[in-house]
Parts: C-alpha cells; sequence; structure tokens
C-alpha cells in the first residue's frame, strides 16, 4: 500500500471520513481532529509509517489537510 | 485552617506583595494586584446591592480577571459559576435557568445576552479594577454557605451544578498543602484545565493559599503543540497538576524529562483513570519525582483519594489503585440492595464526609437520587464501581452507568446521544466510547440514521452535523466520529440497545 493510502487510513480510522476526494479539508477548523485526536495521528503515522514528527516542532498550521500531511509523510521518507 | 482563606491571600499583599501569583500568555500579576483588582470588584459588587448569598456567573477563558472576578464574589458574599469561553449559548443559558444567579461577569464578550439580571462586561471590569478602594472583609463567603457551582454533563441534555461550600473547599486545600503530597513550600504550580472543569481547584487555591505562582496555559497553547513546548520550557513550575491525558501529549516529546526539567519534583493527576502505561512512562523520565494519583467526583471537591505511585505500586499492579481516602472523608463499598460490602468484593462506591458538596442546584430530584446522610454526614453514591482491600486501598473497575471520561472530561452517554439525535439531519443515534487497551476510552462514536437530506456526500453531512453540535453541546461532547447506519439495534423495551452497541463497537 502506498504512503497516501496509509495516511487516508489513519485519517479515516481517527475521524470516520473518507478524504480521498477532500485532500484540502481543513481537519482543524472542521473540529475533525482535536488534540488528543492529534497525537494519535502522530502516533500511528511513527507507528504504521516510521515517520518521526517531534512533537515540540509540530505547528499544526503545517499538518492541517490530508494534502499537507502526505507531503511531510513523503518529504520524511 | 483557622483564618478565612480569602485573609490568607489578602494578607500576601502585605508580606509579599511583589510575589507574582499569575503568570499567563507573558504577563505577571502579583499579590498586591489580586488585592487591589479584586477589593475594587467587591466593591462595586456590594454597591449592586444583590441578594447576599446569590451566584454569580464568572464567564470567560484563564486570564487573570478571571480569578480576580472569583475572589472579589466571594468577598462580596456570592458563591460564583464559572462558565468557560468555550460555551454555546445553550449551555450558558441552560445554567442561568437553571441556577438563577444574580449577576454576570463577563471577561469576555458573551455568546448571548442573559435577560433580566446585570452584566459587568470586560471594559468596566478593566475600569472597576483599576479603582483604589479600602475594602473591608466583612461578609465573605463562609462556613456551609456555597463557595462555587460547577456544572457537570446530565443525562438528559441538561446540565447539573454542584454545589461546593467553603468547609468543602477548605478541607480539600488542607489536605492537599499537608503531609501527603510533599509538596515544596515554594509552589510554582500548572494550572492546565479550563475552569469550568473542577481539577482547575486542585492547582487555583492550594497554590494562592501558600503564596504560590499559578503558571497558566491558555487553551490557544496547549492546542498547538509547537507553542505548547515553547510554553513549558519557559516555565519555572515544580508541581504538575493535569490530567493523564494531557501528560500523554507530553510524553510524546523526549525532552520532556527530568534533564530538561529538573525543577519538576511533584506530578498530581486526577480527572480520567492513570493508566499503568503513563505512570510507568512518566515514572522512567522522571525517577526522582513524586507522582500522585488522585480521585474524586466533583460531588466531593476534586479529589478524596490518592496514592503515590512508586515503583514498587508499578510492579504490584496492572491497573493502578485510586488510594486511600483523605482525613474527614469515609468510604463503603455497597451491592445492589445497598448492604455494605465488607469482603473486598466489588460494588459501588459511597462516601461521606467534609468534602461532600450539599447537592445540586435546584434539582431536587437528582439529589433524592445521589446524596442522603450517614449519620449526620452527608453522603453521594458515586456510582463508580471499585474493591477496598483491609487496609482501606480502592481500586476503580469501571461505571455502574453509562458516565464516562474522555481526556478527563465527564460525559454522560444519554446526554450526548440524546443531544445528537435532536440535530436535524438526525433521525436516531446513539453515542458510545471507544476504548483502548489500557480501558480509556479513545474517542466517542456516533451511530447515526440520517434524515433526509440533500447532502452528496457523507463528509458534508457529519460537517454539517458538527457544525449544528457546536451550538448545543461542550466541544468535548461531540462524538469524533459519525458512522451512518440504517438501522440501530433495540432492546426489548424498543430503546436503542446503547450496550449491545458498546460491546459491538470495542470487540472489533
Amino acid at each position: 500500500m502506498d504512503d497516501k493510502q496509509t495516511v487516508l487510513d489513519i485519517l479515516q480510522d481517527l475521524t470516520g471520513e473518507d478524504f480521498s476526494d477532500n485532500l484540502d479539508e481543513d481537519l482543524f477548523a472542521s473540529a475533525l481532529l482535536d488534540s488528543m485526536g492529534t497525537v494519535q495521528l502522530l502516533l500511528d503515522l511513527q507507528d504504521k509509517l516510521g515517520v518521526q514528527a517531534p512533537v515540540s516542532e509540530f505547528d499544526r498550521n503545517e499538518w492541517n489537510t490530508p494534502a499537507k500531511i502526505i507531503a511531510k509523510v513523503e518529504a520524511a521518507k | 485552617m483557622s483564618k478565612h482563606l480569602i485573609q490568607v491571600i489578602d494578607d500576601y499583599a502585605e508580606t509579599k506583595g511583589d510575589q507574582v501569583a499569575y503568570a499567563y500568555d507573558g504577563e505577571q500579576y502579583t499579590y498586591t494586584e489580586l488585592k487591589a483588582y479584586s477589593d475594587a470588584l467587591a466593591e462595586h459588587i456590594d454597591a449592586m446591592n444583590l441578594p447576599l448569598g446569590q451566584p454569580i456567573i464568572i464567564f470567560g477563558g484563564k486570564s487573570f480577571s478571571m480569578i480576580v472576578a472569583f475572589l472579589a464574589a466571594v468577598k462580596s458574599g456570592h458563591a460564583y459559576i464559572p462558565v468557560d469561553i468555550n460555551s454555546p449559548k445553550e449551555r450558558l443559558e441552560m445554567i442561568n435557568q437553571i441556577a438563577k444567579p444574580v449577576a454576570v461577569i463577563a471577561t469576555e464578550e458573551l455568546p448571548t445576552q442573559l435577560a433580566d439580571i446585570p452584566e459587568i462586561n470586560a471594559k468596566q471590569l478593566e475600569q472597576i479594577c483599576l479603582e483604589k478602594v479600602d475594602y473591608h472583609l466583612t461578609h465573605p463567603i463562609t462556613g456551609d454557605q456555597t463557595y462555587y457551582i460547577i456544572f457537570t454533563s446530565g443525562t438528559t441534555g441538561i446540565p447539573k451544578g454542584v454545589e461546593i461550600s467553603y468547609n468543602n473547599l477548605i478541607s480539600f486545600v488542607d489536605w492537599i498543602v499537608g503531609d501527603e503530597f510533599k509538596l515544596p513550600a515554594d509552589l510554582q504550580m500548572l494550572q492546565q484545565p479550563a475552569y469550568s472543569f473542577d481539577l482547575s481547584v486542585m492547582s487555583l487555591y492550594p497554590t494562592l493559599y501558600q503564596g504560590g505562582t499559578l503558571h497558566v496555559l491558555s487553551k490557544k497553547t496547549t492546542d498547538n503543540f509547537i507553542v505548547l513546548f515553547t510554553a513549558l520550557r519557559t516555565m519555572p513550575i515544580n508541581v504538575w497538576v493535569s490530567t493523564p491525558s494531557f501528560v500523554d501529549i507530553c510524553l510524546l516529546e523526549p525532552t520532556f524529562d527530568e534533564a530538561h526539567y529538573p525543577k519538576l519534583q511533584n506530578f498530581l493527576f486526577c480527572g480520567e483513570e492513570l493508566t499503568h502505561k503513563t505512570a510507568a512512562a512518566l515514572k522512567k523520565r522522571f525517577p526522582d519525582a513524586h507522582i500522585f494519583n488522585t480521585y474524586g467526583p466533583t460531588e466531593s471537591t476534586v479529589a478524596i483519594t490518592e496514592i503515590e505511585i512508586t515503583n514498587e505500586v508499578l510492579d504490584e499492579y496492572e491497573r493502578l489503585p485510586i488510594g486511600y481516602v483523605k482525613p474527614a472523608m469515609n468510604a463503603r463499598v455497597v451491592d445492589e440492595n445497598g448492604s455494605y460490602i465488607t469482603d473486598g468484593k466489588k460494588g459501588e462506591l459511597v462516601i461521606y464526609g467534609a468534602n461532600v458538596s450539599k447537592g445540586y442546584i435546584n434539582n431536587p430530584e437528582k439529589n433524592a437520587k445521589a446524596f442522603f446522610k450517614i449519620g449526620d454526614q452527608q453522603a453521594y453514591r458515586t456510582g463508580d464501581i471499585v474493591t477496598m482491600a483491609p487496609d482501606g486501598l480502592l481500586r476503580y473497575f469501571g461505571r455502574k452507568d453509562f458516565q464516562i471520561k474522555l481526556n478527563g472530561f465527564r460525559i454522560e452517554l444519554e446526554d450526548v446521544s440524546a443531544l445528537v439525535s435532536k440535530e436535524e439531519h438526525v433521525k436516531q443515534a446513539v453515542v458510545v466510547p471507544k476504548y483502548n487497551s489500557q480501558h480509556t476510552v479513545s474517542m466517542l462514536i456516533a451511530y447515526v440514521v440520517p434524515a433526509v437530506h440533500h447532502f452528496k456526500t457523507n463528509l458534508e453531512l457529519t460537517a454539517a452535523i458538527k457544525k449544528n453540535l457546536a451550538g448545543d453541546m461542550m466541544n468535548y461532547m461531540i462524538p469524533q466520529k459519525i458512522v451512518y447506519q440504517k438501522s440501530l439495534p433495540l432492546s426489548s423495551n424498543g430503546k436503542v440497545d446503547i450496550k449491545a452497541v458498546i460491546t459491538a463497537v470495542n470487540s472489533q
């Protein structure tokens, strides 16, 4: 499975939503993700993709849409 | 405590007036300012000639003016009701109807005007606080008078206001600053939760009573992790008070440890179950710190049990105990018939003594169910299932009803289900918790049978439902996930079978 699909699966598991056609949805503005949801997102990215996102450098304005998260994951690889 | 709590706090303005009482978002406020502002506001409230003993709503976030208003209300003989800035209009209106306050102090703009009661808005408040007055403390809230009222989730969409008296509060504060918690004399305490959540009282009054400093995290800070960690690194805190969920966020950061926070000596947790996983991870990062698990419903003034989580406790228990009951409080475990269980088996925890609230404000029906007397002491049925060891050690095993804790917030599932079912796009709904391997709730999931709608996708439907829910309930009550179904399982009495849904969700 490619990274993009894995990210979409993680997000679907956390929010119940399929973002395949809504990659630019703002996850925080629409209250789809709260801070505990964000924590789970970071843990899942680490577990399933080996992507380390240091929480102290986590600026949520850079991670607020599925597209941005996918770009971060691809850049980290 | 023989001197009045408020007098003790006021006296610091004389003995160490320049000491910082409140550090918030880069601003610092001293004990001199705390006394001057709260005196001026108390004098203003006195001049309004409000009926004494009647509560005042205090609305806002975490700013210094919130605690100024709390102290001013108490000085002028009024209980206060803290209402968080993130509360929707509906909730504020319901609290107003139930508690019948005589005034509202809005440190931030209200989402709706409250009819028939005077309001002091933020601008007026600023002016009032600058007045120089010579205030004499003659009629503060004292004894069994209600000191604060905190509203929690009800079971039918209507919140319940827990009345905590001056005596309840003092019993709690005396215990926290006593020998058991080994707190440093110069208290530099973290203030994390909103003031509408009673965990905030665990930092607020012990710190002010000791003349220490509250280091306050705003919601804006905690929401964005990069801002949060920048802020935390600059705070000279020596006592940490938070929900376990909040420290879980901090533990994600590898530098959250003794080497980077050498002053941190104590951790106090309350508000939800402290899991073994969290405590063990924290003990590894801070091997020399004292980590305490505490437990208590809002109805018994923040917390009534404690246990230090040492390496021995971690070795002995897979699920951590909630501890031993504090002095002036007592615990009994009862079976379904109300008989005492003495052989260590599971039953409902009943607590009685100095910390127990007089009841929910203007709610005789719920009071009759939850509160009663044991001898001449006020008693409360917690709804928590526990065991008690011969030495008094209490262990928690879950709830009798459908109340859950999510990130420290207390939520009645029936309450949330009722509110979601009323949403216009929803025909029928049930809201259930998803548990993780540590027995804690990781999210709320709503199973919804949608009404006829015009949305093209479920994402749009979900966004519309969540938007409407935000107007009716606190943010933390809104289900993270909505799953659409054609029908919901019913139990024999024709109601949605919530137990069946909980089992199904958690067996996947």
